[in-house]
Parts: C-alpha cells; structure tokens; sequence
C-alpha cells in the first residue's frame, strides 16, 4: 500500500487524482491473505534472507539465526539481527543485493505489498515465503513454518508450545472479567485505528479487551475525532517508545477529555510488541492484559 | 508637447536609437518611417516611458518622463496597439471601458462613474462600434478588433496618440478609416499622433511630417514633400524609386522600381 | 451579460454569503455521529452559550470538533479559489492553478521540512509552507521569463516542471521517513481537514479575508492584466508592483491552506473558472465570488469525505478530485 502511495505521488497531477480514487478502494477492502503460502521450496535451506522484521525474529526465535544473511534495515531485534547484512528497508528491498547474497528463500510479509517484487525473485529461481499474520494462530502458524523450512521444526515446536501457553494463562487470568473498552491510536495527527484486520485486535480481545474498533473495516482506517470522542473509551493504547521513538506519546486532542484520560488509563506499550506479529506479540499481549486488568496479575 | 532630445538606447551590444531629437507638435501626425530594425517600434516603447534605461531626455508637456508615474503618462500619453490578447470573453464596452482606468480615483479598485460611460460611449459611436457595443471582442472582425483597439485608446482622453503599424493587418477601407480617425482627433483636438508605419503612401496622406531613420538615427524629417525623394528614399531603403505627384491629392506618391 | 456594477456585485457576494452560511450551519448537523437537529441547531444559534439539551459529548463534538473543522474548510477553500482567481487573471490564462504551477508542492516541501526539522515549533509550519510556496512561485517565473517576457505558455512549462520536480523531492523525503510516518503524511498529501490543531484557525480565516480582499482591491488592475501586460502597461497599470502583490498573496494563501490542511485540488481551477463563467470576467466580482465559492465547495466535499465512509474518513482531496475532474471537462466542452 505504501509503496503505492509513493508511486502515486510521483505521477502527474491528472492520473494521480485517478490513482488516489483507486487506491482508496483497496485500502477500504484491505488485504485479507492469511497465513504462509509456500512457493517452490528447497529440500534443505541454509541462506534465508528477511524482508520484514517479525519475520527476522521468527528466524531469530527458532534457533536459526545463523542461517540469516539478509535483514532490512528495520530489522533491529534480536541485538544479534545487527550484525546480519542490509538489503534496504521494508518498502524499497534492493533486489541486486539480496541477489547478491544468494538465498535460497526469501521470507516476505504481504503487509508490505511486494508483490511485484517477489515476481522478480521467482525469476531468478529464488524461492519466496508470503505470510501475513491476521492474528495469533497465524502467527504460530508461521512460527511452524519458518522452522520447519529452516531445519529447526523441533525449536520451533517447543516455541509456539511456550507461546501457546502464555497466551492460555493470559485469557484464563482475564476470563470473567468485564472486557476494557479500549481504543488503540496508531497516530494521533491524523487520527489512525486499529480496525477488523489488525493483528493487534486480535490481541486485544485476548487480553480482555473490547476495541472500540473492533468491527471497522479494514486492517488501519483513517478515524473519525467525532466518533473516536463518541465511543468514551475506558482505556487508550498507544503504541510507541520502541522503532517509533517518542511520537504518537500523546493522546490525540478529541480524546483527552475521554474517561480513559481523565482517569489516566493511557497506557504505553513498546509499539514494536504489537506491530510486528511475531514471539514477541506475546510480550504484547500479556503487558495490554496487566495494564488493563491489574487486579487478575497480582 | 513630447519631444526627445539626443536620445540614445542601446541593448546588449547593439544600438537601437542614436542620438535622436524628435519632437511631437499638438494637431500634427507625425510618421516615423524606416526599414525592419531602424528602432522605429523601440523608439515608441521608450516614448510611452516603457524602456527605463535612456540616455537623453524625454519631455512631456516639459517635464522628464522618468519622473512620472505610470498613470499620469497613461493621462497623457495613449498607445494603439496592433492587436489585443482575448483570452477571457470581454464585451466591446468593457473592453473600450479599460481606457478609463488612468482617471481611476483609487488604484486598482473603483467603480466606472457616469462620465467614464459618456466618454466610452461617444468613441464607440466615433469609431462606429455602436451596433457592436455589447457583444464579444472574440466575435469581431479583424477590422473591426483594431477600431475597438482605437476606441480604448481614444477613450483614455490623452492628447498624444502613439501607433505601432496600425495599418498593418487591415485592408483599404479599414486603413482609411483608422487614419481619417487619427487625423480628425487631431484637427478637432489638438492631439499629437506617431505613427510608426512601413505605408509611405498612406503617411505622405496623412502626416504633417515624416521622419525618416535608419540604424537608430533620424537621418531625414520634414514635411512628405521635402523628404520623400527618390535621392533620400535611396539612402535609406538601398532601393531605386519613382517619386512623382498623386493625380488627385497632389503630394508625393512613390514607387519602387523592381528590376526584373 | 450586463456590464458588472457595484450593485450586481454586491447582491451576488451578498446571496452566496447567504448560502454560505446556510451550508455551515447545516453542514455542521452531518458526521459520523448523529446528532439531534433541533437542539444542535439551537445550540448553534446561541453561539455555543447555551447547550439545549445537548449532553456534553455532543456539544463538544459539535463546538469542538466539526464546527472547526468547517471553517477551516472555509478557510482552505476560500484561500485556493482566491489565490487560482489571481493567478489565472494574472497569468492571463484559465487553466492556472496552485497546483498545476507547482505553488503547493512547494507548500508542501516548506511544510515537510517543518515537520521533520521543527517538528515540535508549530508555528514554522504555516511559515516555511509561505516560504516554500513563493519560492516555487518565483522558480516558476524566472524560469519562464523569455526574452518575449512571461507568456501564459512558457509559465504553465515551467509550473510542470517545478511542480514535478518538487513531487521527486517529496518522494525523496517521504522515503527517508519511517514506515510509520508515511502513511499519515501521505494522507495528509492528499488534502486532510482532520488534524490541524485549532492555534492554527483564526490565522487561517485571517489570511483567507485579508487575501480576498487584497486581490479584490486590486481587480481593476487585474482586468486589464488579463488582457496583456504591455496594454495593460499603456492603460495605466503599475504591472510590476500589481504581479509582485498578486505572488505574495497569493503564495500567502496558498501556503496557509496548505499547511494547515494538505493538498486540496481542483478548487483553485474549478472554482473561479464556476464565478467567471456565471458572473462574468470582470475580477471584481469574480474574485469575491470565487472566495465565497471555493469556501463552499471544500466545505461541502469534507463533508461527504467524513460522512461516505463512516467512522472512517477519505481525504477531501480525493472528494474534490472526483467532483472537479469532470466538472472541468464539462467546462472545458462549454468554452
């Protein structure tokens, strides 16, 4: 979709207009693949290059970093992805480089739209991996998947078991209790949700929560401040602190007379636990849980 | 009431006027004759005050040009020009109406008052656009586009008259026209009129006087019976030609003679 | 069509006031929230003194949130209009726009860079959008100053080619931007009534007024400007001073729409194009009226794009895309 949107503004004034209207479409569709699809896999794999950063600590998380030889740029966690090779960002993969560093399989999140681009890799016989995690199964589906691609089925097993099991003491700490109704701001200026595609809404259910958003279509829409004010939320998220530093700190203007912020229920959470759906969506999720219900957590 | 005095105007490394002393007398037209780049047309934009860089002295009604505002210049001085840019549809009346602007009270905003109507409508009937007032000036003749040229010009009431080759795209009875005009306004008026032309025919009819100039200089003036010989016509169009008397009017006609 | 007076001026400007403040009042009973109509309207008319019934959320999300929002459109809206009115009689040509010349793309790169470098100062914003917007102003005049002068022609080249080059430059930052940044600024390229903070308000209604009123004052100038420079020159009118004014108005309106609300089109084209064709050429009705129309427009195109979708929102630009594109055609096959 980005991608998208930066071609539309370098087009002339008159087919821009043009593209905007379609694009706008899409976006109101959204995208709705769900988990890994596999193309053409090699029987054993020991260059895989990243093109997204909850796929690289996926890599990371079942003991296959060492088979890591291509990371983006925002690629940052785990300390040891540093050290791994730059082929670009997530938007704008440089695909002589990861030519360059000869992979076998190329993991890709269809949440960055490259569709044309893993076009260019099957051509150069590069086998390519599209997931695009909608919630937590899928996550764990792909959790499976990456290990089993990468010779680690058993790492990757004994994860999602983990996983799985913080996930089930979270709910069972939660279950009974009156969901929270939260709104969870992407960007306050201008107001951006989570809607019904979002991975981080899936979260939030299992966290005992109730977004306000919970039925908009699509994975982020642009909100309304009336409705945003309308919907009186118990509680805000705001994703930040981590890969986005300190913006989206504030709470966005038609909602600092909401109950959530005259009570203070503004919650902070490390942006990078509920963005990249990945082992650490599980950090997420259990810090949305303790947040909102402190009371089951002591 | 214009006159220029040594006036010199150069561009990048060329002349364009030299040393020039023209002078401008209430009720005469005075034409200004001369081959392609003589500086006939530069000379007219920097006696409308257009060109700011010039040595010598231009004089309105005994005053430097170059301490004028535009608007008083615009009081004094009007010029006609050879066609109009009509990119947005303007009526005959609106379009004469912008001659009315230099007497504008406030500048740039205001209304038309009563006696800019009166003045619009009485060079509309002059130059014979009545019928025409209200309708587009993109919907007229080329003739009739240069009398509403015309019209705007003498509506702005100036007293000195500057054409650039008004002749240039009309046929006869349109050049006969706008001259018969010119010549009117200045016997009823007092006006002084230049009109820059390469019609020596129509000028020896029509002007009290002719200068002729070449290279930037006004090499010959006088009255079209002095100038207008085929010893001075030779010098300055580097053509042989035949002079004789117009079997009607009398005064000078010339022909060049084309050697087969 | 009758010579314009005072009179017909007047009673024009005075009629689309009127329906101007018909749709404010009337727009401002839409959104994605219902409202009641009485008591909203009520509460309206007491100027916000008193809340008729109202519960707190309501009149906030009325006083707070949409009704902002609507004169902010206004003001967008107005400014556009005006500042194409001006260029189109200046540049002696019907298809001039603010950004078909490249003049909000430079807005928009003096806004880029506020909000990059001086993210948190928010007054540098509708500052660098001025600066931005005039310098691409005179970028696109020295660059088509011929040795024939600035013909109409040369200047809408040069505009293409200013405004494509500013689009690069804007690519180019938008990519050294982080993923998460892009989607909101590339919303907010799209033209974007939702986030201006309220500081940012009276300025904007400030200049929308002032500039109308600027050019207006100088519509006489402008008629005869929009029939050529040297005639205009011969007639009286001081060409430079009036083209220097009518850049920095202009620039003035369009970096302040611009920054405070993204790239909105097709007002600056459509809009005048609209008053000139039903009032006439004459600037000094056409000007007023485009101001009054274009606040319309942009009011009634964000409406529709934070109704159509409800609770989401389109960004107006994408509205008045829809609507002028082929309501310009339309012109177009008229003239």
């Amino acid at each position: 979709m980005c991608f998208l949107c930066l071609f539309v503004a370098t087009c002339s004034a008159v087919s821009r207009r043009a593209l905007i209207i379609l694009l706008l479409l899409a976006i109101s569709f959204g995208c709705k693949s769900g988990a890994g699809q596999r193309v053409s896999l090699p029987a054993r794999v020991t260059r895989v290059v990243s093109l997204a950063p909850n796929l690289t600590e996926i890599v990371f998380a079942v003991g296959a970093g060492d088979k890591l030889v291509g990371r983006t740029s925002y690629c940052d966690y785990p300390p040891e992805a540093k050290a791994v090779a730059e082929i670009g960002d997530t938007l704008h993969p440089s695909l002589e480089r990861i030519i360059a560093l000869k992979p076998q399989v190329v993991l890709i999140s269809t949440s960055s739209q490259l569709e044309v681009f893993t076009r260019q890799l099957q051509n150069q016989n590069i086998a390519v991996f599209v997931t695009d995690p909608h919630d937590l199964e899928d996550v764990f589906r792909s959790i499976q998947q990456v290990g089993e691609m990468l010779g680690q089925k058993e790492q990757a097993d004994q994860l999602v078991t983990k996983l799985r099991e913080r996930t089930t003491a979270v709910e069972q700490a939660v279950k009974g209790k009156q969901p929270v109704r939260v709104f969870y701001q992407v960007s306050s200026e201008p107001l951006y949700t989570a809607g019904h595609d979002a991975f981080v809404t899936d979260l939030m259910r299992r966290a005992g929560a109730a977004s306000v958003t919970a039925n908009v279509p699509g994975a982020w829409p642009k909100y309304s401040n009336e409705s945003a004010l309308a919907a009186r939320p118990e509680a805000i998220i705001l994703p930040t602190g981590g890969s986005m530093g300190s913006v989206n700190s504030d709470v966005t203007e038609a909602l600092r007379q909401s109950p959530a912020a005259l009570q203070g229920r503004v919650y902070k959470i490390n942006d990078d636990y509920l963005t990249r759906p990945g082992p650490r969506a599980i950090d997420g999720l259990e810090a949305m849980a303790r947040a909102l219900h402190p009371d089951a957590f002591k | 009431m214009l006159e220029a005095r040594d006036l010199t105007i150069a561009y990048d490394h060329r002349t364009a006027v030299a040393d020039l002393t023209l002078s401008l007398k209430a009720g005469e037209i005075t034409a200004i004759i001369g081959p392609n780049g003589a500086g006939k047309s530069t000379l007219l934009r920097a006696l409308n005050g257009q060109i700011p860089k010039v040595a010598g002295v231009i004089m309105l009604d005994g005053q430097p040009l170059q301490r004028l505002n535009r608007r008083s210049i615009s009081r004094h001085i009007a010029v006609v020009a050879q066609e109009a840019e009509l990119r947005f549809p303007v009526t005959v009346l609106e379009f004469v109406l912008g001659g009315r602007f230099a007497w504008a009270t406030n500048s740039g905003w205001g209304w038309e008052t009563e006696r800019d109507l009166e003045v619009a409508n009485a060079v509309i009937e002059e130059t014979e656009l009545r019928d025409l007032s209200a309708r587009l000036m993109n919907e007229l003749s080329g003739g009739e586009r240069q009398r509403a040229l015309m019209a705007r010009a003498l509506a702005t009431e100036a007293p000195i008259l500057l054409l650039d080759e008004p002749t240039a795209n009309l046929d006869l009875s349109h050049q006969a026209t706008l001259l018969t005009l010119v010549r009117k306004r200045c016997d009823q008026h007092r006006s002084a009129a230049l009109v820059v032309t390469h019609d020596i025919n129509l000028a020896a009819q029509f002007a009290n006087n002719i200068t002729l100039m070449k290279q930037g200089r006004a090499v010959h003036s006088g009255t079209p019976q002095e100038v207008l010989t085929p010893e001075i016509l030779q010098e300055i169009f580097e053509v042989r030609v035949l002079v004789d008397a117009h079997p009607i009017t009398g005064g000078p006609r010339v022909t060049p003679i084309i050697s087969a | 069509m009758n010579r314009v007076t005072l009179r017909k001026t007047l009673i024009s400007c005075a009629l689309l006031g009127a329906v101007l403040l018909l749709a404010i009042v009337s727009m401002s009973l839409l959104g994605s929230e219902r409202l009641p109509a009485r008591a909203s309207l009520c509460a309206l008319a007491s100027l916000g003194s008193s809340a008729c019934g109202l519960t707190q959320d309501q009149f906030d999300i009325l006083f707070q949130i949409r009704l902002p929002r609507i004169l902010l459109a206004a003001a967008v809206g107005g400014s556009l209009a005006t500042a194409g009115a001006g260029y189109q009689a200046l540049l002696r040509n019907p298809l001039a726009e603010p950004y078909l010349l490249g003049i909000s793309n430079g807005a928009a790169v003096g806004t880029m860079i506020s909000l990059v470098f001086f993210g948190a100062i928010e007054w540098t914003r509708p500052l660098l959008a001025f600066s931005g917007a005039f310098a691409a102003t005179f970028a696109v005049y020295r660059l088509a100053r011929g040795r024939a002068g600035a013909t109409p022609e040369r200047l809408i080249l040069a505009g293409v080619i200013v405004t494509t080059f500013l689009s690069s430059v804007i690519v180019f930052v938008t990519t050294l931007m982080d993923a998460t940044r892009i989607r909101s600024f590339t919303f907010w390229l799209l033209g974007d009534l939702s986030g201006s903070s309220k500081a940012l308000l009276p300025v904007a209604i400030t200049i929308t007024i002032l500039g109308a009123l600027t050019l207006t004052l100088h519509a006489r100038s402008l008629n005869l400007l929009m029939l050529g420079e040297r005639d205009a020159f011969d007639l009286g009118v001081e060409v430079g001073r009036v083209r220097m004014v009518v850049f920095l108005v202009a620039s003035l309106l369009v970096g302040s729409s611009v920054a405070a609300s993204g790239s909105v089109g097709y007002v600056g084209l459509v809009v005048p194009h609209l008053a000139r064709l039903s009032l006439g050429s004459d600037n000094r009705i056409s000007i007023p009226a485009a101001a009054l129309g274009g606040a319309l427009f942009v009011i009634v195109a964000d409406t529709v794009a934070r109704t159509i979708i409800a609770p989401r929102e389109l960004p107006v630009g994408a509205i008045t895309a829809l609507i002028g594109a082929p309501l310009f055609i339309y012109l177009l096959k008229r003239v």
